[in-house]
């Protein structure tokens, strides 16, 4: 028998159904907590605001990658394309009426950045890549691919407590609540 | 309105003909910007039963309503049918009855004629002759007049039921499908048997679509507002929230972008290939003032709405979306007056003194009145539409679906 101290992870609890998940939400919502989350199945619609998760932050990230994508385009096309080394095409002139040509370059730089934000925005503010997640350690949690709807709430909140939050999952109607144990080394 | 309609009849009967040929554009550009959104509302109602949409079964009433003034425009279409108006507006059709005539092979002729700029009329002259339009100016109106009645039909019907089951439903939905290619082709060619043919001898393959992004972005300008307005006085209060107006808003967004992409794709395949047949129609549009004006659609048509609708509680808010929609739907003032109304120097000065001018002193205020005229008896007919049934689908069986829309 192993001796080693194992950190908890916190506390899962399964629903029977999203209905039941959804309303359970809205309770840990008002209960005040901030670390737990939801884990089911499919999307299920209105959830976020049942758990009172915030509008992402994404978008305005998003919005300056694209403009850094517009701006470096244009100094890119102008620079190499008026200053440094005018290529003349079809008596085209070389200056800023030239702008018409560069536009297909504005815009896929745009949408590139924007893309390339959106991807790895995304991938930073979710915590991915990682090797694994402490809630993998619940057998249980396996049928979350499947029919089980599950609340974890973390001990890393400052409202977590081994009593009060276990009765309080019981309360909202979860069931086979479950300290998992962080068994990473 | 009635003011309107008395002074159009006096402008078409005494004047000058240079009055005449001038007023003859300001209509044409009244009537063309009225029927860009009616189409749109068309497009609207076709595109929503076809893809089997359940968020706006609340607003399709209005979007049907819409796109059903089309074949009411047909009234104002018939001073196109008149060779005295046509005169100044198409100079293919004056140019083909000077030198064809009565005669049968209207090809040989034109290609044989002294004048060398009918060679090219001659190549064109399998969709370029008179018989031919007034053929598919009847299609456009009773073809498209027609389904869009007959869809619409289905909608209503579906409100007085005794079994409000699915069947109108998807019969709505069956002839939507074709009802759309029928929209296709009439947006498409009445762009361009209206519009570009005003100079025949310009190419672009990219009119038609140009003319469609335009109009389905401001028939969903027209549609918010009238959302907005029924919802102030009391209307649709149950089944329409700040839900809808974010998807549509949406759409609007989408559709300035793509408006843009268009509009773009158009000018710039021409300007860089530079061929004395494409350019012309450019030329004219970068010369002297108009040139202010190509510019102000590329800041003021895209750029300034495109920031503008980038937030999504923008979208939201009934009282940004107002000023919004009437803003673009100003910008869209613009781009038809763009599109027209700078072939009528050159057209009408030929007929008058045979030399083209830029710009004929004092007609911007026939198009003022012309658009003031056009544009209200649209909203007419579009009230006494949205008056003659439901404001919306209530036996729907998506209405609670759109009702509680959540996006």
């Amino acid at each position: 028998m192993s001796t080693k101290v194992r950190r908890v992870y916190g506390y899962l609890a399964e629903f029977k159904n999203a209905s039941q998940l959804y309303k359970a939400a809205e309770k840990v919502r008002d209960a005040g907590f901030k670390k737990w989350d939801c884990y089911t199945p499919y999307p299920v619609h209105g959830l976020d605001d049942a758990m009172g998760v915030k509008r992402s932050v994404l978008p305005y990230f998003v919005f300056f990658g694209g403009l850094t994508g517009f701006l470096t385009a244009i100094a890119l096309a102008y620079t190499t394309q008026v200053g440094l080394y005018p290529t003349v095409v079809q008596g085209k002139p070389a200056n800023i009426f030239t702008t018409a040509a560069f536009f297909p370059v504005m815009f896929e730089l745009t949408i590139l950045f924007s893309g390339f934000t959106v991807l790895f925005g995304l991938l930073a503010l979710i915590g991915l890549p990682r090797w694994n997640h402490p809630i993998f350690a619940s057998k249980q949690f396996k049928r979350v691919t499947d029919d089980k709807f599950f609340i974890a709430i973390e001990a890393r909140d400052a409202k977590f407590s081994a009593e009060s939050t276990k009765s309080l999952l019981t309360e909202i109607g979860g069931d086979n609540i479950e300290l998992v144990e962080d068994d990473s080394e | 309105m009635e003011l309107g309609l008395l002074a159009s009849i006096i402008y078409l009967v005494s004047g000058s003909g240079e009055i005449h040929g001038s007023y003859a554009f300001s209509w044409l550009f009244a009537v063309f910007f009225v029927t860009t959104i009616v189409l749109g509302g068309c497009f609207w109602t076709f595109l929503h039963n076809l893809s089997n949409s359940g968020w706006g079964t609340s607003v399709r009433r209005l979007m049907e309503n819409l796109g059903f003034v089309f074949p009411f425009m047909a009234v104002f279409f018939i001073p196109f049918l008149f060779p005295n108006v046509q005169q100044y507006l198409y100079e293919w059709m004056t140019a083909y009855r000077e030198v064809v005539g009565d005669s049968a092979n209207a090809k040989e002729k034109l290609l044989h004629d002294s004048d060398p700029h009918n060679h090219l009329l001659a190549a064109k002259t399998f969709y370029l002759n008179p018989g031919f339009f007034y053929a598919r100016v009847a299609f456009y109106f009773i073809g498209l007049g027609f389904f869009i009645f007959l869809v619409r039909k289905f909608s209503i019907a579906q409100d007085t039921d005794d079994n409000p089951g699915t069947k109108n439903l998807f019969a709505a939905r069956k002839h939507s499908s074709w009802s759309m290619i029928i929209f296709g082709v009439t947006l498409t060619f009445l762009a361009l048997d209206f519009v570009m043919a005003l100079d025949y001898s310009w190419f672009s393959t990219m009119f038609g679509v140009y003319v469609f992004a335009g109009s389905a972005l401001n028939s969903m300008a027209v549609l918010i507002l009238t959302g907005i307005f029924l919802q102030k006085m009391g209307y649709l209060k149950n089944v329409v929230t700040q839900e809808h107006y974010h998807i549509m808003g949406k759409l609007c967004f989408a559709f300035t972008v793509f408006w843009a992409y268009v509009s773009f794709s158009q000018f710039f395949l021409i300007w860089y290939a530079n061929i004395t047949e494409e350019t012309r129609y450019f030329l004219l549009r970068n010369t002297e003032n108009w040139n202010l004006l190509s510019l102000a659609l590329v800041f003021m048509h895209f750029g300034l709405p495109f920031l503008a609708l980038l937030r999504s509680d923008v979208k939201k808010s009934s009282k940004f979306m107002t000023i919004f929609c009437f803003y673009i739907l100003f910008m869209h003032v613009l781009d038809v007056y763009h599109m027209v109304i700078p072939e009528r120097g050159p057209s009408v000065g030929l007929v008058i003194d045979h030399h083209p001018h830029l710009w004929i002193s004092g007609s911007w205020l026939g198009d003022i009145l012309a658009l003031v005229f056009v544009v209200s008896a649209f909203l007419f007919i579009y009230l006494r539409n949205l008056t003659s049934a439901a404001l919306y689908p209530h036996r729907d069986p998506r209405i609670l679906e759109s009702a509680n829309l959540h996006n």
